[in-house]
Parts: structure tokens; C-alpha cells; sequence
């Protein structure tokens, strides 16, 4: 304690002058911080604030610290109170993925694509008739293809509209689909085109 | 035309992407020529297209591949396809490091007893 106490001994007369000079903000700052337990307690107040602060945080963390030693690590425990008869399992901290390399260098591509999926149109009279009278174009796709990859595989591939799209799988295992055509579309133009006439 | 691989290898991916889309192309339109009835030079080219697909989609995939490894190269965490394949139980066995340990007992026995080599006298 004798050291300390004389530590602001020597910053009083500096203090004092400081405390004229200084902002009345100022002043009231060092006067919150910890009291020290000497008698030049005001003078002490006007000493530059962070040596303060500092040496009195340091005394509490000693006298804090010989308290523990001296009295044992052995304080009552808080219990925590418990308002149902069920323990539940506490929930903890649950991180998302990061993972360090990816398991898969490269991702499979899509094997099935608009090239793959339709096979090719068909020819057969039933067909044409089909594609004057109910303006549709009839194809045989592949037999993993379902309706709505097929609308998008003919808009695609032919710049059409599609109104709807039926299939059915043929007794040779192979699916055939009818893709009526939107109305403003025409199919003959659009057979001719792919050259199925 | 036949496409080369060796051709192809120089190109960048979005040149390769572009053939492949044209070679499709003009392989539905073949099948097409096929179903009503084309001639005979078409239906023949149709063999010459589907390989040169396929050799396009192969160069596409070893130069991923390749380029893959390189990055991976000094790297600690490889993904499991770019490590050694060798076999199931080659890969959980011992490391040669872990294979070379000894231990205290073993170690003071090779330093106290080493083998003697003995030379019979004329």
C-alpha cells in the first residue's frame, strides 16, 4: 500500500495544474473511477485516469486472488432451479457444413440432355395426320423423359410453344410422345422445317 | 470431317462446348434423314458423328481432370477420386513411417546388441 500512496503524492502538485486546465468533462471522469484508500483522495482524482484505473484494477485482481487462496476453491455451487420432473437434452452449438475438400472432384453432368431426350419424330401416316389435323408433332424420346422435360426439350430445340404433351410406351419398349403445338404455331410449317415431310 | 483429338486439345472449354452442341445438332438431324428414309451417305455418317461426340466429350473430361489434379497438387485434402486408388485394405494399412516405429525396449536392444560381423583369420 506504501508504494501506492506515494505514487499520487508525487502527481498532486502536476494534478493540480492539470485540473485547472482541464475540461469539467475531464474532471468528472477520473472522479468516477475506483477511490483509493489514501487521504489525498482529491488530489488522486485529478491524476491522469488510465494509471488509475489500471493500478486500482490490479490491487482488486491481488486481493481477489489471496481471498481464493486463503478461503479454498470450495464456495457453494449455484443449483439451478428446475421447474419440470424431465431432464431435456440442452441444445448446443450446431455448426454448418465447411468441409476442407470436396468429396466428388467433379460433379456428374446431366447425361440426359434436349439432344438425348428426343430421338427423333415420327413418320408413320397416323402421324401425319396428326400434325395436319390436331397441329402435333409426334416423337419418339427416351423412356426416362417425362412431360414437362419434354415441353422443355421441343421449346428448345425448335423455338415453339407447346399447348400439351401426351405419351405412352409402345409395346418395343420405346416412349412416344404427341406434342400438340401451341395454336398461334404451325405444325406442318414446323415439320417441314425439321424435314419430316 | 472428322474430328481430331489432338485437334481438339488445344481448344478452350467454351469452343469445345460450342462443337459438341453443332455435332448434336447435326446428329438429330441425321436420325431424322434415317426415319424418312435419307441417303445412304447420310446414314453412314451417322457412325462418324456419334464418335466424334464422344472424342469431344472425352478431351472435355481429361483436361478437366488434368487441370483438376494440377490444382490439387500440394494440397493436404484431395477429393477421394484424385487420391491413390490402389486397394481397400492397401489404404488402411500402416504408413511406412508407422510401419519404421519402435519402441524404447526395441531401440536399446539395437543400440546395445548390433549385428557383428565376424572375419574367420587365414
Amino acid at each position: 500500500m506504501a508504494p501506492k500512496a506515494k505514487k499520487p503524492a508525487a502527481k498532486a502538485p502536476a494534478a493540480k495544474e492539470e485540473k485547472k486546465e482541464a475540461a469539467p468533462a475531464k474532471a468528472a471522469a477520473p472522479a468516477k473511477s475506483a477511490a483509493p484508500k489514501t487521504s489525498k483522495a482529491a488530489a488522486k482524482a485529478a491524476a491522469p485516469p488510465k494509471v488509475d484505473a489500471g493500478v486500482v484494477k490490479a490491487k482488486d485482481k491481488a486481493l481477489r486472488a489471496k481471498k481464493s487462496v486463503v478461503r479454498g476453491t470450495h464456495d457453494k455451487k449455484n443449483r439451478k432451479i428446475r421447474t419440470s420432473v424431465h431432464f431435456r437434452r440442452p441444445k448446443t452449438l450446431k455448426l454448418p457444413r465447411a468441409p476442407k475438400y470436396p468429396r466428388k472432384s467433379v460433379n456428374k453432368t446431366n447425361k440426359l440432355d434436349q439432344y438425348c431426350l428426343i430421338k427423333h419424330p415420327l413418320t408413320t401416316e397416323s402421324a401425319m395426320k396428326k400434325i395436319e389435323d390436331n397441329n402435333t408433332l409426334v416423337f419418339i424420346v427416351d423412356k426416362r423423359a417425362n412431360k414437362p422435360m419434354i415441353k422443355l426439350a421441343v421449346k428448345k430445340l425448335y423455338d415453339i410453344e407447346v399447348a400439351k404433351v401426351n405419351t405412352l410406351i409402345r409395346p418395343d419398349c420405346e416412349k412416344k410422345a404427341y406434342v400438340r403445338i401451341a395454336p398461334d404455331y404451325d405444325a406442318l410449317d414446323i415439320a417441314n422445317k425439321i424435314g419430316i415431310i | 470431317a472428322k474430328v481430331k483429338a489432338k485437334e481438339l486439345r488445344g481448344k478452350k472449354k467454351e469452343e469445345l462446348l460450342k462443337q459438341l452442341d453443332d455435332l448434336k445438332k447435326e446428329l438429330q438431324i441425321l436420325r431424322v434423314a434415317k426415319v424418312t428414309g435419307g441417303a445412304a451417305a447420310k446414314l453412314g455418317k451417322i457412325y462418324t458423328v456419334r464418335k466424334s461426340v464422344a472424342r469431344v466429350l472425352t478431351v472435355i473430361k481429361q483436361t478437366q481432370k488434368d487441370n483438376l489434379r494440377k490444382f490439387y497438387r500440394k494440397k493436404t485434402h484431395k477429393p477421394k477420386d484424385l487420391r491413390q486408388k490402389k486397394t481397400r485394405a492397401l489404404r488402411r494399412a500402416l504408413t511406412p513411417y508407422e510401419l519404421s516405429l519402435k519402441s524404447k525396449k526395441e531401440l536399446r536392444k539395437q543400440r546395445l546388441y548390433p549385428l557383428r560381423k565376424y572375419a574367420v583369420k587365414e
